[in-house]
């Protein structure tokens, strides 16, 4: 190579640092510095901003396995992940496949009306549901009137249905949105492989984990780790919708988390700040996981 | 040319929004809501119907009667837990700037908020105040070790309401209900709910004032000395063992949130009786149809005998930001401080705040009937009753501890058929918990 | 295709057809009820009414008495799309950088960026809010913004689709002499329009329906969004559902309209993220 070409590969190396610096800069500012400041902090304990380092360093984060409504949010939000996410994401691929079919008529209209709940706002949402399904609310009227029940049920009153509601909730809002991106993994696939599959007398179900399933993986895996996140995180449905009740049958982590350092009017920030570093870690591993098993390059 | 032309529009406007709300926004709208003009005082406040009018009636008072340029900035929020918030978020990073001068605050919460963030608040005692004038009661939530730090504006004195003409149905009266006790209440109850299909009682399940204020009733705190000792109260679990029969036998409707219990059951006429803070009153008001038709009373108690509590209520307190603390006492003590009829009557009529003032008490506007409560001069009743309410022990933990004490409750009717001893259990739980919260 | 083949095919797609319609009805019922109600008052709502009612003008208008909501729509647009243009700009930037720059070392340093979206927004409230204070951009645009303009998931996705950006343009616009960051505003930035406009889309929807943040932030009434406006109606003692709802109808429409405006690019532009 000459010297001159040399001197073209730095420079465009060069841009390229240049290109993402920004972006890499506001994330440090933004997120990781506050985060390490949110570490230091979950070694310290005491009430408000009266703080002072715990003793011993661990304080705090041996509090956690003793705590119990801790464990109880823990096994809400792994029970949401683990029946939630599977529903929702092959409702998306149904649903993708669907419209897919290059026969169907409305598909523009169809695909609408499948995103719709997706533009609405989290706080409008809540609301909407809140009275659909109040022990008044019109869910209770419709089935009332079809003889159904004889009882208003109490909905969001009671353990079992509560948490049922919050995943219909999730299942409601985030369908339409995986479902595009599916629909996008689909159409890059090419029609022909699907007529040619036909003419060999695949069925559909074969097709769809012949074909479908193998040529969407990437997608898969990117929308499994964005559920994975969005779900260990869950904050606003459990706050708006049932307030983390009946008796914290429906509360999350991260609701928790929250009521620690604000809910409840005691801010402990450094215990509020430990239980964070314990659902970040097990974000990260399980988006590991995620990846290594997805991944389709060895 | 589409491509070029599509490059220099994104670009340009890029780089325009890149400075225009440099200069546009990061000076018009960032100001100090401290550093208004030297007339002017922000405050906090959370709720348009009822204490921000009373803050408007304030305003009103202070302009026509001292500083006809004094300005009140009544900034809305959402909630009174915004209101913590702020004060939380601004003690935590230590930059107090974006406090207004003046907040609204929960009774219940200041004690705690003093420990965490001293330095959010301002002495009061030098204001020209006569304390003597105000229940012993409300002003034990703002002061901290002797000292005043808030000036009260609403009354929270818990009052039981009844309706008379279903009482009547189920073959009751108001004297049956004066002074009873909870075993009679529970009676009147069962044949209330059985003669015309409604509760007796009315809560949020969520955030269950029953117990404390059914304990306060007693003359009791579920605290002592600092420490949760609800558990082995054996007045407590009573009641807690009481409130979940009456759940049972349909004389207590729990809803599952605010709205349930206020929209639901109160508005939408579901309920015989409705025990809580007074300032439920206007929410009750809103069932027109059923005006005349309602009585106030004091609380039931385990023995027999009036009970007193109190519920709710707010104080306005000087934030450490205030730059300007000798206009923020001054308009503080010549309006709510010193139960000026101005304010309170306003108050009063725009916004049903009730007086926790002696003087203000004694207005003329205070002793009228009131035609929804069948002519009963309610307003001068709860300023009465607001007087024999008993000072019990506060705590810092006491939404803390009405969660883990509601959660007890709502495990207690899940599992149903309540003993001494399961309650007993599900108590002993609940201030294990408690316990556990506040050694962090 | 004869016209029989088409009916048949069509029959064949009826059970397609019957679960996008129920779908539909699901996605669409509660927005339904929500655009009803809001013409229906309170007591009408809480006894159940589905049909439209005649209470529109008056919810308006009480709304209006009670709430500034032109104000706090101009905010919320104003917050909204400094943050969608310059969370564009930075992310598709670094996109481009990561995508068309690669060697081992930018490699790792994305999967370490990718961390960031791993932290719940709870623990770095606190500091961040310390930070956006001390700074003096509480109730400023950019104290809404600046946590925002830069996120793994936007960058990830800017860097997918640029797989799809043709070295070969990259090649000959050097060979015209454009220097690098001029081959990103002439020649990338066009070609990409589609991801820019699905990227538009997402971050849109995410700066317009922020709640927690902004309320942290924006400590002046004068800041308000549209969140903060309908959580402010459903607060108090007590609540007027018809106004309640027609401010979450309000709250609702600049969001559906962006997302029925850019509907095709939309489509476009995540097809693009996944080649």
């Amino acid at each position: 190579m000459s010297k001159k070409g040399k001197g073209v590969r730095a420079k465009e190396r060069r841009a390229g640092w240049f290109f993402l610096m920004p972006a890499t800069i506001m994330i440090c500012i933004m997120s990781f510095w506050p985060m390490i400041q949110a570490f230091i902090t979950s070694f310290k304990s005491g009430k408000g901003a009266q703080l002072s380092w715990a003793d011993p360093w661990n304080f705090n984060y041996s509090r956690i396995l003793q705590d119990k409504i801790f464990i109880t949010s823990l096994k809400n939000t792994f029970l949401y992940l683990i029946i939630e996410v599977p529903i929702m994401l092959i409702l998306a691929i149904l649903l993708a496949q669907i419209l897919n079919n290059k026969d169907l008529r409305f598909k523009g209209l169809f695909r609408t009306m499948v995103f719709l709940p997706c533009a609405t706002s989290l706080v409008s949402y809540a609301l909407i549901f809140r009275s659909l399904f109040a022990t008044q609310g019109l869910i209770n009227q419709v089935l009332l009137n079809l003889h159904i029940i004889s009882e208003n049920i109490n909905w969001l009153g009671t353990a079992g249905t509560a948490k049922a509601i919050i995943i219909i909730a999730l299942i409601w809002r985030w369908t339409g949105y995986n479902m595009v991106f599916y629909l996008a993994g689909l159409q890059n696939i090419d029609y022909q492989v699907y007529e040619a599959a036909k003419i060999d007398g695949a069925s559909s179900w074969k097709t769809f984990w012949g074909i479908t399933v193998p040529l969407l993986k990437p997608v898969i895996v990117m929308t499994f780790i964005m559920s994975i996140n969005g779900t260990l995180q869950l904050f606003d449905e459990s706050v708006n919708l049932t307030n983390g009740g009946p008796a914290n049958a429906t509360i999350t982590m991260s609701h928790y988390v929250y009521n620690m350092a604000f809910g409840q009017g005691v801010g402990h920030f450094g215990y509020s700040s430990a239980m964070s570093f314990v659902i970040f870690i097990m974000v990260a591993i399980l988006a590991w996981i995620n990846m290594k098993v997805g991944d389709t390059r060895d | 040319m589409k491509r070029k032309l599509f490059a220099v529009l994104t670009a340009g406007i890029m780089a325009a929004s890149l400075l225009a709300p440099m200069t546009a926004f990061a000076e018009a709208e960032g100001a100090d809501v401290a550093s208004e003009d030297e007339n002017t005082l922000s405050v906090y406040a959370w709720d348009a119907n009822f204490n921000i009018p009373a803050l408007e009636a304030a305003e009103k008072d202070y302009q026509e009667n001292v500083n006809p340029d004094f300005k009140l900035n009544i900034i809305t929020q959402s909630g009174s837990s915004d209101v913590e918030n702020a004060v939380t978020l601004a003690g935590q990073s230590g930059d107090y700037s974006n406090l207004p001068d003046i907040v609204l605050f929960q009774d219940h919460y200041f004690q705690q908020f003093y420990v965490s963030y001293p330095e959010a608040w301002q002495d009061l005692s030098a204001a020209d105040i006569d304390w003597s004038d105000f229940g012993a009661e409300k002003l034990s939530f703002s002061t901290y070790e002797d000292v005043h730090y808030g000036v009260p504006v609403d009354n929270g004195t818990a009052i039981m309401a009844y309706r008379t003409d279903l009482l009547e149905e189920a073959g009751y009266s108001m004297d049956d209900m004066r002074g009873c006790t909870w075993d009679k209440f529970i009676e009147v109850g069962k044949a209330v709910y059985e003669k015309t299909g409604k509760y007796l009682l009315c809560m949020d399940g969520s955030g269950n004032d029953l117990p404390y204020m059914m304990l306060q009733a007693e003359g009791e705190s579920q605290f002592t000395d600092g420490e949760p000792t609800f558990a082995s109260n054996e007045k407590y679990i009573q009641i807690i063992k009481d409130i979940v029969i009456m759940v049972e036998n349909n004389i207590l409707y729990l809803g599952n949130n605010w709205s349930e219990y206020t929209d639901q059951a109160i508005v939408g006429d579901m309920v015989a009786g409705v025990l809580n803070g007074n300032w439920i009153i206007p929410t009750m008001e809103q069932a027109a149809e059923n005006s005349g038709k309602w009585e106030i009373t004091s609380l039931p108690t385990l023995e027999g005998g009036a009970g007193f509590a109190s519920n709710g209520g707010s104080s306005l307190y000087i934030t450490g930001n205030c730059t300007k603390p000798e206009l923020a006492a001054d308009f503080l003590a010549k309006t709510f401080g010193a139960g000026s009829t101005a304010t309170y009557d306003a108050a009063l009529l725009n916004g049903g705040v009730i007086t926790c003032s002696a003087k203000a008490g004694a207005s003329e506007v205070y002793q009228e009937g009131i035609d929804f409560f069948n002519g009963q001069p309610i307003y001068s009743d709860i300023v009465a009753m607001g007087a024999n309410v008993p000072v019990v022990e506060q705590s810092d933990y006491h939404y803390a501890c009405r969660n883990y004490v509601g959660t007890a409750i709502q495990n207690l009717i899940q599992a149903g058929e309540p003993t001494d001893e399961s309650v007993q259990a599900a108590l002993q739980d609940a201030q294990d918990q408690l316990a556990f919260e506040m050694a962090g | 295709m004869t016209k029989r083949n088409k009916s048949m095919v069509q029959r064949r797609l009826i059970p397609s057809y019957i679960f996008l319609i129920i779908w539909s009805f699901i996605s669409v019922f509660p927005l339904f009820w929500m655009i009803t109600a809001a013409t229906n008052n309170t007591v009408d709502i809480s006894r159940g009414r589905i049909w439209f009612g005649t209470a529109a003008a008056e919810n308006f208008q009480k709304l209006l008495a009670a709430q500034p909501l032109w104000k706090s729509m101009g905010n919320s647009f104003i917050y909204s799309i400094a943050q969608t243009i310059l969370c564009l700009l930075i992310c598709s930037l670094a996109g481009f950088g990561f995508e068309l720059y690669a060697d081992k070392a930018k490699d790792r340093l994305f999967a370490f960026l990718l961390l960031a979206m791993m932290i719940p927004g709870v623990a770095t409230m606190i500091p961040l809010f310390t930070m956006i204070s001390k700074m003096g951009m509480l109730n400023s645009v950019w104290g809404f913004i600046l946590p925002q303009i830069a996120t793994p998931f936007m960058i990830m996705m800017f860097r997918q689709n640029s797989r799809n950006f043709p070295a070969a343009i990259m090649e000959a616009a050097r060979i015209d002499g454009q220097s690098e960051v001029g081959i990103f505003f002439r020649q990338y930035m066009p070609i990409m329009r589609s991801t820019y406009a699905a990227a538009a889309v997402i971050t849109f929807m995410n700066a317009w329906n922020a709640y927690l943040w902004p309320k942290v932030v924006m400590t002046d009434n004068k800041a308000q969004t549209m969140p903060m406006l309908i959580a402010n109606l459903a607060a108090g003692y007590t609540i007027d559902y018809g106004v309640l709802m027609m401010g979450v109808l309000f709250c609702s429409i600049p969001t559906m309209l962006v997302f029925f405006i850019l509907q095709k690019q939309f489509a476009e532009g995540i097809t693009g993220s996944v080649k």
